[in-house]
């Protein structure tokens, strides 16, 4: 018996197929008018792979670019490898159960994800929340929001080649996640959110740190973005780069902070407000140039006025108690709720339909970041490829919540 | 509750509505037949007493009997959210209009509410498959879509107790987990 053996790479008449084919290949036949489009290519025109193993792209996010020399043509965003279908495990958990499906959403602001559910089933339980619980609420919420701008200020630099911000972004969120861990017992996914309140009340180990970390965190802020402020490299390849104006922001559905970056003063804190943020003062932040550099210096705003409600929560803070109370079965009657917040990306909302059972009979999960990579096909193109990296950290995507 | 909204609905719509404004909270409902979503949603968007111009959400929802797709608006001129509900889709042939004239970014949205649920929004350019793979059979969302073992192919695949067995291939006849009272 002889095994067949391998063909020599030095043999001259060696032919090696091309398969033509190949990934790019769209699972044939085109299914859609679009997609056929994309596809067919004209002369001089060429298919790149970007993704999904790619450490610029935020997670397992593939774009196909169809390239024209070193300028974006076109592209087409591939997404769902992370896809878990949290929407149908809800409905099979209970309604507590739930929550914390919706926890490793957006890894990096998890609590942001289990906000609104919890909002829209208070709703269809018509459960008050005590206030206390709510100004714990926003006060961890507030946390983490700048946790998770302070890494997108680091992954910002460090897909335009600035190695140093993301050491000192996870610095700063390390002492935020030590912090929240201290005050939820878990370091990226808190499931600390319930429903009718929070789980623990404030603990000394918490304010000590909090309290602490209080007194320099604006000189660190300042510390850091004067590192990128006013660096060269980043504001030449970020200004005037994927510019969004208004208009289209309205149009292609966008919220948080990047429709704040294209000038639109629209904050659902204020716009439509939740929680006890109508108690505190705070500023909302805009830009009126809407490129990448506008949205990344959104977000340094957006950390400073984070620190000022931290600084109102800490004073105004009631005493009291942090749960409602509530049996440990939650049937609520038949009906329809919704309930959206501010998160560090955008809007997060939650549609819940209960059957009167203790199980969600529908759980919808919006996510900011689904809508806006939407936006890579309209600002990409006419682009060069460096600069797709400058646009899609802008837009901050967490592919968790975008496959969900 | 934005009683107001729910008196320039009612005057501005009238018999395009099918069923009661309902509000609760700060929500207000209205639900509409799938012919009339692009001019509801238009007069919606554009007239200015409404000015309904932020989409937070589009979703499709399986009632068990029907298929419905759902739009959550915001409007500055209101503190309610609007919820617009496409109702009575029929659960073999779901199809409704899509408002990707109004919002470009509900293109993505509408390919997920037919990868989910099959529903077919007539007029937009790119609908396929989004989250589930190109060649995925069934919609999981779903009522009559059981959870399938992950390892249900495999040698060794059973089916995990909260699952009840079944593949996405045989989930053509309607067999709803439970009985339907909501939507």
């Amino acid at each position: 018996m002889t095994t067949p053996t391998r063909p020599s790479l030095d043999d001259p008449n060696l032919t090696i197929p091309v398969d033509r084919a190949g990934i790019f290949e769209p699972i044939p036949p085109a299914r859609t008018e679009r997609q056929q489009e994309f596809y067919a290519l004209r002369d001089g025109e060429m298919l790149l792979n970007l993704g999904p193993q790619h450490p610029a792209t935020h997670g397992v996010l593939r774009i196909v670019l169809k390239l024209n020399g070193e300028q974006v043509v076109d592209l087409d965003p591939v997404i769902g490898y992370l896809h878990r279908g949290v929407e149908k495990l809800c409905e099979n958990a209970d309604y507590h159960q739930a929550i914390c499906y919706t926890d490793p959403l957006e890894y990096i602001a998890s609590l942001f994800c289990e906000w609104s559910p919890v909002i829209a089933f208070e709703k269809l339980l018509d459960v008050q929340v005590p206030r206390r619980a709510e100004y714990i609420r926003v006060l961890a919420g507030e946390l983490n929001r700048i946790a998770s701008h302070a890494l997108y200020i680091g992954f910002f630099a460090l897909d335009l080649g600035g190695i140093t911000p993301i050491l000192w972004s996870f610095l700063e969120r390390d002492e935020i996640v030590e912090m929240l861990t201290a005050l939820t017992g878990a370091q990226l996914l808190f499931n600390y959110f319930r429903i009718g309140g929070v789980n623990g009340d404030l603990n000394h180990d918490f304010m000590s740190r909090l309290g602490d970390w209080m007194s320099r965190a604006g000189r660190q802020v300042e510390a850091g973005t004067a590192l990128l402020n006013e660096n060269e490299i980043l504001v030449r390849r970020a200004r005037g780069i994927g510019i969004l104006d208004h208009e289209t922001a309205f149009r292609m559905a966008v919220s948080g902070p990047n429709l704040r970056a294209s000038g639109v003063p629209l904050d659902l804190r204020r716009a439509h407000p939740y929680s006890v943020y109508p108690e505190l003062d705070f500023d909302i932040p805009t830009r009126s140039e809407g490129d990448c550099l506008a949205r990344y210096l959104l977000r340094v705003d957006e950390i400073k006025q984070s620190l000022r409600i931290i600084d109102q929560c800490l004073h105004q803070m009631p005493d009291g108690p942090v749960m409602a109370r509530l049996p440990r079965l939650v049937r609520p009657r038949p009906g329809r709720a919704y309930a959206a917040i501010e998160g560090p990306r955008g809007l997060y909302a939650t549609y819940a339909i209960s059957d009167g059972t203790d199980q969600p009979f529908r759980m919808r999960i919006h996510d900011p970041s689904f809508v806006h990579l939407q936006l890579l096909g309209l600002l990409m193109p006419g682009n060069l490829v460096a600069d797709t990296m400058a646009i899609n950290a802008s837009l901050d995507p967490v592919m968790g919540g975008v496959d969900r | 509750m934005d009683r107001a909204l729910k008196a320039r609905l009612e005057r501005r719509f009238g018999d395009r509505l099918a069923g009661p404004v309902r509000q609760r909270h700060d929500e207000t409902e209205i639900r509409i037949g799938a012919g009339d979503v692009p001019e509801v949603l238009r007069a919606l968007h554009d007239e200015p007493e409404l000015g309904f111009t932020l989409l937070c959400d589009l979703c499709g929802v399986d009632t068990g009997t029907v298929m419905q797709a759902v739009y959550h608006l915001w409007s500055e001129t209101t503190p309610d959210w609007l919820r617009v509900i496409a109702d009575g889709l029929p659960r073999e042939k779901p199809r409704v209009p899509s408002v990707t004239f109004l919002w470009k970014g509900a293109e993505w949205l509408e390919r997920e509410a037919y990868d989910m649920f099959g529903i077919v929004f007539e007029g937009n350019r790119d609908l396929r498959r989004i989250l589930m793979p190109d060649d995925y059979v069934g919609h999981p969302l779903r009522k009559d879509f059981h959870l399938p073992d992950d390892a249900s192919r495999s040698p060794g695949g059973g089916v995990r107790p909260m699952e009840s067995p079944g593949r996405p291939a045989d989930a053509a006849e309607t067999t709803v987990r439970r009985r339907a009272t909501a939507g």
